[in-house]
């Protein structure tokens, strides 16, 4: 416990030192700054009479809905845009573990290899999830507290970006211990941001394409790689308070999730440094 | 055992090397650029790993965590987090090596303190300190949780003279408390000073080993006479195995210690002075050279 401890607090100062835990820390406070104080919605007997944001008025009648849909917007900008800085400032984080000097030490040390590297990646999670849950759940109060709605569909979104992000770590750990560099990390993770939600219109691909082979390539691809666009629609229905369909595209991103930690484990335990 | 990129060519870093480190001892690895010294280390820290064989320290296989806990390590190119301060890399370290944080806090300004760090150092960044600094608190690092050996890869690299001295004194009294330590050092004559066995490691061999007395063993021994008069100079001349004479001094090498204590008694009877008597030592840089030399030249 002492040294998942260090490991994970040593992260947490070189992302502060890095300006990484403060630039997300930032951006997260100035949108809540932006919800306190531009945005105004003044509620009249449950409904919401007008939505005022940099002083325009946009007339409403249902404030659930207004809630709702702002929350989305939020989710979704952090899903998206804050994921991709997300991967771009923890690639540096893992690579920087097996700087040559740097993972001599940590090896000669009583601690097991996969302990080492779990609580790197653990102390990657928290710096990420600590900044994801204060945008998160500062937003959530300041829309209760002005509109009184307090859904726990936003609040579960933050989990879903907080997997998401789990899983996209996983691909930079295998990545970093493959190849000790930030920017191939950076690279395959970013490839699979762009190609899951392509292969996400699978339907529409198999469609388009003329062998069965083809269609069942595209078929195992996104079967076996991580579903993103898909959780990010799982993330909207359950901020609209809409059913999920199907949780396939989160187990299923999970096991893969699993599979490539587990590869850079492997890795990492037999690797020479 | 690597391959070489696209050649896939092998190399053997290190080959069927065993060596026996006795308690409480200070133990030098010595070998030129190249000859597998560090590729060792790493073995036994389990940082890289043999294809073939065990790293065993202290009777355990190194492979398992605890087996690495009574060992202190300072690596030679070592990066330390420059934003640590040195009291922060302490405690992390220190944290890796299972000590509580009471224990730590403890130790800490004790181990700053003994490796000459002052008091404003401590709380400085990591990445301010000089060279000198970096070496003195990567020794604090390595005795943070007290082991039992301590493994040292150019512990003195960057370090001025009396910094030298002082790590010199520290490892010197770590000794006398029964730590073991295993220096692996460019540093010829910081080995010759400090250990007490010798390895010397040739592509990735084990070229020599012995006890530093042993390697370093007088050849023979060195007579300077004053005033010795012609017919007994001509005599000795004839005994020693090399001779000199400079401005009224005599110098004389004899191979054993029974021609020396000859020449001194024919020296004495004729009334000459001895200016100097003593043992010709080799140097460890000499018996290196002579180990490593035949090598090379072979190459």
């Amino acid at each position: 416990m002492k040294a998942t401890t260090a490991l994970i607090l040593d992260t947490f100062r070189e992302a502060f030192a890095r300006r990484i835990f403060w630039g997300f820390f930032g951006c997260c406070t100035a949108l809540l700054l932006f919800l306190m104080f531009i945005m105004r919605i003044d509620v009249v007997e449950g409904a919401a009479a007008t939505v005022t944001i940099l002083g325009r008025n946009n007339p409403s009648t249902d404030v659930e809905r207004v809630v709702h849909q702002t929350q989305g917007v939020i989710a979704m900008i952090l899903y998206f845009a804050g994921m991709a800085l997300s991967v771009f400032a923890s690639a540096g984080l893992v690579s920087a573990m097996f700087e040559q000097g740097r993972i001599e030490l940590l090896l000669s040390k009583p601690v097991s290899r996969t302990h080492l590297l779990l609580g790197r990646y653990a102390g990657n999670v928290l710096v990420v999830a600590a900044n994801i849950l204060y945008l998160v759940l500062g937003s959530w109060i300041i829309f209760g507290i002005k509109t009184g709605v307090w859904g726990a569909g936003f609040l579960l979104s933050s989990l879903c970006t907080i997997f998401i992000f789990c899983i996209l770590l996983a691909v930079i750990v295998l990545a970093g211990v493959l190849w000790d560099s930030a920017a191939i990390a950076i690279m395959a993770t970013f490839a699979i941001m762009i190609v899951t939600p392509i292969l996400a219109q699978r339907v529409t691909i198999e469609r388009l394409l003329g062998s069965e082979s083809s269609r069942d390539v595209v078929r195992v691809l996104y079967y076996t790689l991580p579903k993103i666009s898909d959780v990010s629609v799982i993330i909207w229905r359950l901020i609209m308070n809409q059913p999920v369909e199907s949780w396939m595209p989160v187990w299923s991103t999970a096991i893969f999730g699993a599979v490539v930690l587990g590869l850079g484990l492997w890795q990492f335990e037999r690797r020479s440094f | 055992m690597f391959r070489g990129g696209f050649s896939g060519r092998e190399l053997r870093a290190v080959d069927d090397i065993s060596l026996r480190v006795p308690v409480g001892s200070t133990y030098g690895l010595l070998g030129p650029n190249g000859a597998g010294k560090t590729t060792f280390v790493k073995m036994l820290l389990s940082c890289t790993h043999p294809t073939a064989g065990r790293a065993m320290v202290f009777g355990r296989d190194t492979r398992e965590p605890e087996a690495r806990r009574p060992i202190g390590y300072l690596p030679e190119n070592h990066r330390f987090p420059t934003y640590m301060t040195g009291w922060d890399m302490l405690d992390f370290y220190g944290a890796l090596s299972g000590m509580d944080t009471t224990a730590r806090r403890k130790r800490i300004p004790e181990l700053l303190d003994l490796v000459g760090l002052e008091q404003r150092a401590h709380h400085l960044r990591l990445g301010k300190y000089s060279k000198g600094m970096l070496q003195r608190v990567g020794l604090a690092q390595a005795l943070i949780h007290s082991p039992r050996l301590l493994v040292l890869d150019e512990p003195s690299d960057g370090v001025d003279p009396v910094g030298r001295k002082h790590i010199r004194d520290v490892l010197q009294s770590l000794e006398q408390q029964g730590v073991t330590i295993f220096l692996n050092s460019h540093l010829l004559a910081e080995v010759e000073l400090f250990c007490r066995e010798v390895a010397i490691i040739q592509k990735g061999r084990l070229a020599l080993s012995g006890t530093v007395q042993e390697l370093t063993a007088g050849s023979g021994y060195r007579i300077e006479g004053l005033h010795v008069p012609e017919s007994l100079e001509t005599e000795l001349r004839a005994r020693a195995r090399s001779f000199a004479a400079n401005n009224g001094s005599l110098q004389l090498l004899f191979g054993t210690r029974e021609e020396a204590n000859q020449a001194v008694d024919l020296l004495r009877a004729n009334g000459c002075e001895i200016e100097s008597l003593g043992r010709i030592k080799s140097t460890l840089e000499d018996v290196f050279m002579k180990t490593i030399e035949p090598q090379e030249v072979n190459q």
